[in-house]
């Protein structure tokens, strides 16, 4: 049935400023958009007077542990959080077990991809067998299923030498790289930042130049093949001057994104070990949180991605040492971006739009998803005056592993249709 | 507020502090006795839960335990199904069937006693959790500093050794620094972290003699708690950071107390001279503990709401 969702601010990715208009959906098209449009027979229509109206966000970033982690999350149950979060489209990490690697695996992911998922769901390829940083991946295999980005995400590829072979010889091919960047013999097994934090709790932290010496090395690296390099999950504000001075150059392929968390939350919120602000990298101090945030705004990040890492309450429940990195964040996204930054004018919606929805998606080569006529539909709905309680039954993620648990924050997503389907309505 | 557990010195306030520390009196004081045991405790019971070897914490603990009357259970981690996998919530949970009042408890991971806490009814006291804390430890210093200046704000005391990996430099420090003293680090620039507020930070043993120190703290050197080598060797470490004959002179002639919360290496933190001199508390450190540890386990409520 036709749907026109009526008196709709509309946002969009190159103005902060919406528009208010009605919204006219068919058959899996946006068929008209107009002020004040006649409602055609047979219609449902939905007034979103005072609600904002955006493309679905698109997450580059997620770990759905499906195969070998069913306890974790499976790929349904990921992408029913993805939903409830507003997010149509996700790319999973091949940390998975079997990790994927061949395209036996990426087979077998995307058959599984094909019965329990209702939005599009693309694989990342290891860039070696088993993440082991040893020899090459099956890279073409997976390329002919669909596959764009080799990571061994999780960890760095350590032996430079590999991952330059690998971007010599998988750029040919048109894929990409995406790197989690650590020198592993300083930031060792501990996801904690080394500082007063780490003194304080008695366990070694890893300091930031861990990462940034990755960052560093892995964007010359791309600079010296030709490669596309796409660097995950920046935690430090050296990283970011890194990345920044490498765009400013203008001579390497070079994309960077940032996650939710480390725009949220500092070392000092771990207080007495609590697991829930453990994750790789870690979170780091007032300073880096500040400059991540003027870094998003100023353009070095082309995207926001959350690195949803699910694992189960035992796991957690486990000392802080013991206890495995990473934090849910599909369900919590795009409300507490809502929350601590759009509702607080810290930036508008067009940066969400841009860097949630639309250039993650140019990133594995797609259209970006728009508010426009003619457009595939690919939209949620978003209550501004609403609240979300990030209770555990609220959340459709099988882990509950997130500073928000039990939170109440200001915004909710009311509704997410993609293509002729209604995927969630509150 | 009556604490349920004794997890670390930041969680004590300086009366608190104060409190046990003369509580520890009258208990130091039945030592001289010929009968050293009072009923405080009696039909009280108290679980030893030590995962990382330890000699002198452990006895100190049981017979602070026994002269107090309660009861004393050694759980024997290395038999037990722990070194199978189970998880520490599986243990707790067995040991909470028990009913035991308190749970002694020290592990090489930080954080883990404070877990136990959460997870029982029990008092839990922190023995030493990785480079976390050691709270009775800290008393016992604190104690044994008191002894000899009864108030002792503007005393300066200097912490030499491995700082990074050391619960016994974090909670010493904190509670010295609680109680007016003023603290200095001294050793290896690897092993001596410069985040710690207030605390002065020495690599050269002449500047922080400079620094007129009361008190010299020594630290045990442990090679077993370095995942990367932070210094040389041993030989080098002793002839910059180490007490050696000369500097025992130095240390005598002006008057300068040594203290270790052992066991020492001879050789490596100080030479064997060290050990007869007058002026060395290292003895008393060891009977000291036990009279903090019965205050702690006098003044602990099993059963409180969580402190922190």
């Amino acid at each position: 049935m036709p749907l026109l969702i009526t008196n709709a601010r509309i946002a969009s990715e190159n103005s902060p400023d919406l528009t208010n208009a009605d919204v006219l959906l068919a058959e899996g098209i946006i068929q008209q958009i107009g002020a004040v449009l006649a409602v055609p027979e047979a219609t449902r229509v939905i007034d979103a007077r005072g609600r904002i109206l955006l493309p679905g966000m698109f997450d580059a970033h997620v770990h759905l542990r499906e195969p070998g982690f069913e306890a974790k999350e499976t790929i349904a149950s990921g992408t029913g959080a993805a939903i409830n979060g507003g997010i149509t489209g996700v790319v999973m990490m091949p940390n998975t077990q079997p990790a994927i690697d061949s395209a036996t695996v990426v087979r077998q992911v995307l058959e599984i991809v094909k019965c329990t998922a209702q939005i599009p769901v693309f694989c990342a390829g290891c860039v070696t067998k088993e993440r082991h940083g040893k020899e090459l991946s099956g890279i073409d295999g997976m390329r002919a299923l669909g596959v764009k980005m080799l990571t061994d995400d999780g960890d760095t590829t350590g032996d430079p030498a590999v991952l330059m072979r690998a971007m010599q010889y998988a750029t040919e091919f048109g894929m990409f790289f995406a790197s989690h960047c650590e020198v592993p013999e300083l930031a060792g097994p501990r996801a904690l930042n080394d500082g007063p934090v780490s003194y304080r709790l008695g366990i070694k932290g890893s300091p930031a130049c861990a990462e940034e010496i990755i960052i560093e090395r892995d964007i010359r690296l791309a600079h010296a093949t030709g490669a596309h390099i796409h660097i995950q999950h920046v935690s430090s504000q050296l990283g970011m001057e890194s990345i920044r001075a490498w765009k400013h150059r203008g001579d390497v392929r070079l994309t960077a994104e940032l996650s939710p968390h480390h725009l949220l939350f500092t070392d000092e919120d771990i207080g007495d070990y609590d697991t829930h602000y453990k994750m790789n990298p870690p979170l780091r101090t007032r300073a880096d949180k500040e400059a991540l945030l003027q870094g998003l705004i100023d353009g070095v990040f082309d995207l926001i991605a959350t690195d949803h890492a699910p694992h189960t309450p035992f796991e957690k429940s486990q000392d802080f040492t013991t206890a495995p990195n990473g934090i849910t964040g599909l369900d919590t996204a795009l409300v507490s971006l809502h929350h601590h930054f759009v509702a607080t004018h810290k930036f508008g919606w067009n940066l969400i739009v841009k860097r949630f929805s639309a250039e993650p998606r140019r990133l594995m080569g797609l259209p970006a998803a728009a508010i426009a006529e003619g457009q595939a539909v690919d939209l949620i709905l978003f209550d501004p005056a609403a609240t979300t309680t990030f209770t555990r039954d609220f959340m459709q993620s099988k882990s509950q592993n997130t500073p928000f648990l039990d939170q109440t924050l200001n915004g909710r997503v009311d509704l997410v249709v993609l293509g002729e389907n209604i995927l969630l309505e509150r | 507020m009556p604490h349920k557990d004794l997890l670390d010195i930041a969680s004590l306030d300086r009366s608190e502090i104060d409190h046990l520390l003369d509580q520890s009196v009258p208990f130091k004081e039945l030592f001289t006795r010929s009968v050293k045991k009072v009923p405080a405790l009696k039909g009280k019971s108290v679980l030893m839960l030590f995962y990382e070897a330890s000699t002198r914490t452990h006895s100190s603990f049981e017979v602070a335990a026994k002269r107090l009357s309660a009861d004393v259970i050694n759980f024997d981690v290395a038999r037990s199904s722990i070194t199978k996998g189970e998880s520490v919530r599986e243990t707790v949970e067995t040991l909470q069937a028990m009913r035991t009042d308190f749970i002694i408890v020290r592990h090489s991971r930080s954080g883990l006693p404070g877990q136990i806490a959460k997870l029982t009814r029990a008092s839990v006291i922190n023995a030493g959790d990785g480079a976390h804390a050691h709270p009775t430890q800290a008393l016992l210093d604190a104690f044994t500093i008191k002894e000899i200046c009864p108030d002792p704000a503007g005393k300066k005391v200097l912490i030499v050794g491995d700082i990074l990996h050391s619960r016994v430099a974090r909670s010493t420090s904190l509670i010295l620094q609680k109680l007016g003293v003023e603290v200095a680090h001294l050793g290896p620039g690897s092993l001596v972290p410069r985040l710690c507020e207030n605390i002065r930070r020495f690599t050269d043993y002449p500047q922080a003699m400079a620094w007129t120190p009361d008190f010299i703290y020594l630290l045990r050197v442990q090679m077993e708690r370095q995942d990367v080598q932070y210094f040389p060797s041993l030989r080098e470490y002793h002839r910059l950071y180490g007490v050696t004959e000369a500097r025992l002179a130095e240390i005598r002639d002006r008057g300068l107390y040594i203290m270790h919360p052992g066991p020492v290496n001879r050789g490596v933190e100080l030479c064997d001279a060290v050990m007869d001199y007058e002026r060395t508390l290292i003895n008393d450190q060891v009977e000291n503990g036990i009279a903090v540890r019965m205050a702690v386990l006098y003044w602990l409520k099993p059963g409180a709401a969580q402190s922190s």
